[in-house]
């Protein structure tokens, strides 16, 4: 088992072609026809400073051990790391993957501060920093996020982290059809209402749009109210409802079951197309309709019609010969990273 | 400058546009950070996107460097004209294309300045949040070089977290557009943002940007805490970090600073250290925020308190803030800034050091910084018309910055290596993280043109003078943050 820094420059060094698995949990990421570099024995909290709010950590731990240690001092990750009971911390940020939650303070990319890594060329190196802020040299630790594992290696990361808050309240708006989810979704996501999560949910007859308020539970039923108020006299839903159980309403993917699972990152407006040609699939919309989470049975179809509105996917779950799915990803400037950190193309 | 180069300008820009004579060129020879001045070959003021692409492609055909400049309003030296090489000025590409109010996001061209962004969205309730303390004349393109922050980025980040999608001219030429609509950014595959902004103009030049707004927030709440002792005012900071608050601001001033800001009217108390936090946000949730924020600091043995219960007492409590630096100025003479950061829980530890070195040095330091994010803002006061006196306070700065990486912090928090820190880079990157950065920029810019001379140890250096503060700093039209 690799298990050191070490041990991943000899693997890489002494291949032509592999390719990264952290946990597995995301199958379709790995039907790649290379041998595997598994780094699910690299784990472990290398440090965590509550007072700081900084956390480093190896890429091969298990989500669930982060959020737990986090939890443990009233912390979390705010982007809301996905699939948090089987995925790891350094397979999500390749793969830049949020849960519904992210909607407040940003993704992966809005929270890593720095990395170490071990590129192509076997190479191993630091890019960026530890601290909160850092504006020297270029920052890689960013690129590297959604770079599923092509351009570098990720060994150990830091992240900014932020104190949790305490209590939630979530409220289901239901509306007649998709089109006024999607009005509601915009005027609440430019509201005041500081919301922890926004999603639409399409139904088979209609969609809802879930929100979830947190904060101090002194203040939230006076919050929730004014919320629901703005919501009903603005939007006009056909029904209002507080959620009891709201903590499993939040889990996005939860139910989007089906041989292939994708993510695909769109502007609302592109909203009501996509939905109109993905009508027979399961599929949730978060991050106020700028995230699709889409549930079918077949991946080729998903990519065409994701290629014929300029869109991309991500296959999570299923059989493609690639996991990108939609429009085509080729860049020049990626390119040229590419050729700088693996000049051979040992990556895969 | 070669005159096929000069000739090939021609074809692009019409005389008016293309600059070069003495007396044009003096207002590009130097940026914010005045004590380096160098004469470009020529400047040239597109008017559109096509313009710079073109020049682009014909400074690399040359191998003739350039400079993108916005405002010219960089501390690090990062606008800094190369000498016989081309400036590419881009105020006049300052339209606001697109405000989307519905998916919150606007689209504008890169020589905008910062704060009209705002004023444009305003209407909408929406507002772009990054602020420096510039912002009412830096440009978006000059941020996104640096990935500028401003004493309100604690919470939602610094401009690298609100831009969305770019268009780019890379050095050699090539177009390319990475992002888009999407609030999730680059969303899949690689985050080409993420490595753009704060690249300091050494890849390329971003054409336009799609830029994420945020809803003005409900309510503010301000409290500004008096001290008898700089590190009392440190440890209040922990105290509030640690409680769970997010505030939207926090920021110190020790006693020079705060001396300083008395000339500008601010009416502080007579402190040690001052400290501002500010909460933002839905009200319910700022009020009861607030009363944490107010017992947490009575028990953090301040003084005085005082808070602001209406938007006049806040801009009261920001107004010495905000001039801090320029108040400075008319302290001293001349005066330098550091931009280093340290871990947040080793402010106090950083601030002891600093007392120490101005001792060492015989120079007077005042400090004002974002204390919520550890990013430590020196002034390093000085008397140009002294003989070596600039010399002197540039090797404390270099000390204060060596120091801020030995603390384990980082050498700039938002001003950028430029040219003033570039020695200072392998401080704090190994031979293999700078050799990295260098390949990337070779492959990116083959010809390395595009702000030739910046960022990376050893280059050329301009000859240091002593020119004082910006001229708009000096009518007091912008502060220092
Ligand atoms: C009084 C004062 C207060 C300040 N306060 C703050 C503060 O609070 N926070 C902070 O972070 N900074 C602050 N600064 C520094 C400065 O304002 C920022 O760095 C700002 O982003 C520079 O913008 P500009 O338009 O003046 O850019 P310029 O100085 O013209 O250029 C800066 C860099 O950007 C590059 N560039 C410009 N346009 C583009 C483009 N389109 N594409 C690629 N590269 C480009 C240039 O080549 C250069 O390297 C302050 C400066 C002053 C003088």
């Amino acid at each position: 088992m690799i298990s050191s820094e070490k041990q991943i420059r000899a693997f890489v060094g002494g291949h032509t072609r592999l390719h990264v698995r952290g946990l597995g949990s995301k199958p379709a990421l790995h039907q790649v026809d290379a041998p595997i570099l598994d780094l699910s024995a690299l784990r472990g909290i290398v440090e965590y400073q509550p007072g700081e709010f900084t956390l480093t950590v190896r890429a091969g731990t298990p989500l669930r051990e982060v959020i737990d240690a986090l939890g443990e001092r009233g912390q979390y990750l705010p982007f809301d790391p996905l699939l948090p009971d089987s995925a790891s911390i350094g397979g999500t940020v390749a793969s830049n993957l949020s849960g519904s939650r992210r909607h407040r303070f940003g993704g992966a990319r809005d929270f890593v501060l720095g990395a170490t890594v071990v590129d192509g060329t076997a190479q191993s190196y630091t890019v960026g920093g530890k601290v909160v802020k850092n504006a020297a040299g270029f920052d890689l630790t960013k690129f590297l996020v959604g770079s599923l594992g092509r351009y570098a290696i990720l060994t150990e990361l830091t992240f900014k982290v932020f104190p949790d808050v305490k209590r939630f309240r979530s409220l289901r708006f239901t509306y007649r059809v998709l089109a006024d989810a999607l009005a509601a979704s915009y005027a609440i996501n430019r509201s005041r209402f500081e919301l922890d999560a926004l999603d639409i949910l399409p139904g088979v007859a209609g969609a809802a749009v879930l929100a979830r308020l947190g904060g101090f539970s002194e203040t939230l039923p006076a919050r929730v109210e004014r919320f629901s108020e703005f919501v009903a006299t603005t939007t006009a839903p056909q029904h209002v409802e507080v959620i009891e159980d709201e903590l499993s309403i939040w889990d996005c993917v939860a139910g989007l079951d089906g041989a292939c699972l994708a993510k695909v990152t769109l502007a609302p407006r592109q909203l009501p197309a996509l939905d109109a040609a993905i009508h027979g699939a399961k599929r949730r919309y978060i991050l106020a309709g700028n995230i699709a989470f889409v549930a079918c049975e077949d991946a080729g179809w998903l990519g065409d019609v994701l290629a014929r509105q300029g869109l991309r996917g991500l296959l999570l779950r299923g059989d493609a010969r690639s996991p990108l799915l939609g429009a085509p990803l080729e860049n020049v400037l990626a390119a040229r990273v590419k050729a700088t950190l693996d000049p051979l193309g040992k990556l895969v | 400058m070669n005159r096929q180069f000069i000739e090939d300008l021609r074809e692009i820009y019409p005389g008016d546009r293309l600059l070069t004579r003495d007396v044009e060129l003096l207002p590009y020879e130097s940026d914010a950070l005045t004590a380096f001045q160098t004469k470009p070959g020529a400047v040239v003021l597109p008017e559109n996107a096509d313009e710079i692409i073109a020049t682009v492609r014909l400074c690399h055909e040359h191998s003739v460097p350039f400079v993108a400049r916005g405002s010219g309003t960089s501390l690090s030296g990062g606008s800094l004209p190369i000498a016989d090489g081309l400036t590419i000025a881009l105020n006049r590409l300052n339209r606001i294309k697109h405000i989307d109010p519905q998916q919150r996001i606007a689209i504008v061209e890169p020589g905008v300045v910062n704060l009209h962004i705002s004023q444009a969205a305003q209407p909408y309730g929406l507002y772009y949040a990054p602020d420096p303390s510039s912002q009412s004349i830096c440009t978006i393109g000059g941020n996104i070089a640096f990935n500028s922050g401003g004493a309100h980025c604690l919470k939602y980040g610094m401009t690298s977290n609100h831009v969305l999608g770019m268009k780019v001219v890379l050095a050699d030429g090539s177009l390319t557009e990475f992002g888009g609509e999407s609030l999730d950014g680059c969303g899949i595959g690689p985050d080409l943002i993420g490595l753009f902004v704060g690249s300091e103009g050494l890849f390329g030049i971003a054409l336009e940007l799609t830029l994420r707004l945020l809803p003005l927030p409900e309510l503010y709440r301000t409290v500004l805490a008096a001290f008898d002792d700089l590190g009392r005012a440190g440890d209040a900071v922990s105290l509030v970090v640690a409680s769970g608050l997010l505030p939207g601001a926090i920021e110190i001033m020790d006693r020079l600073a705060i001396r300083a800001a008395e000339t500008v009217g601010a009416n502080y108390p007579d402190a040690e250290a001052l400290l501002i936090v500010e909460l933002e946000g839905e009200a319910p949730q700022v009020e009861a925020e607030f009363a944490q924020l107010r017992e947490l600091i009575q028990r953090s043995g301040a003084f005085e308190i005082r808070t602001a219960q209406s938007e006049d007492e806040r801009a009261r409590i920001w107004k010495g803030r905000k001039s801090a630096f320029s108040a400075v100025g008319r302290l001293s003479p001349d005066y330098i800034v550091q931009d280093g950061v340290v871990p947040r829980s080793r402010l106090g530890e950083a601030l002891l050091q600093i007392d120490a070195l101005k001792r060492r040095y015989g120079l007077e330091v005042a400090n004002v910084f974002h204390a919520g994010d550890g990013n430590l803002h020196p002034l390093i006061l000085f008397d140009g018309r002294e003989e070596g006196a600039l010399h002197k306070a540039e090797a404390l700065a270099g000390e204060i910055l060596a120091m801020c990486v030995k603390l384990g912090g980082s050498i700039t928090g938002e001003h950028g290596v430029g040219v003033e820190k570039r020695d200072y880079m392998p401080a704090m990157f190994s031979e293999a993280e700078l050799d990295v950065m260098l390949a990337l920029r070779k492959a990116i810019d083959p010809r390395e043109i595009a702000n030739r001379g910046k960022m990376f140890p050893g280059g050329e250096a301009p000859a240091l003078t002593m020119q004082g503060m910006h001229p708009l700093e000096r009518q007091g039209v912008i502060s220092r943050e």
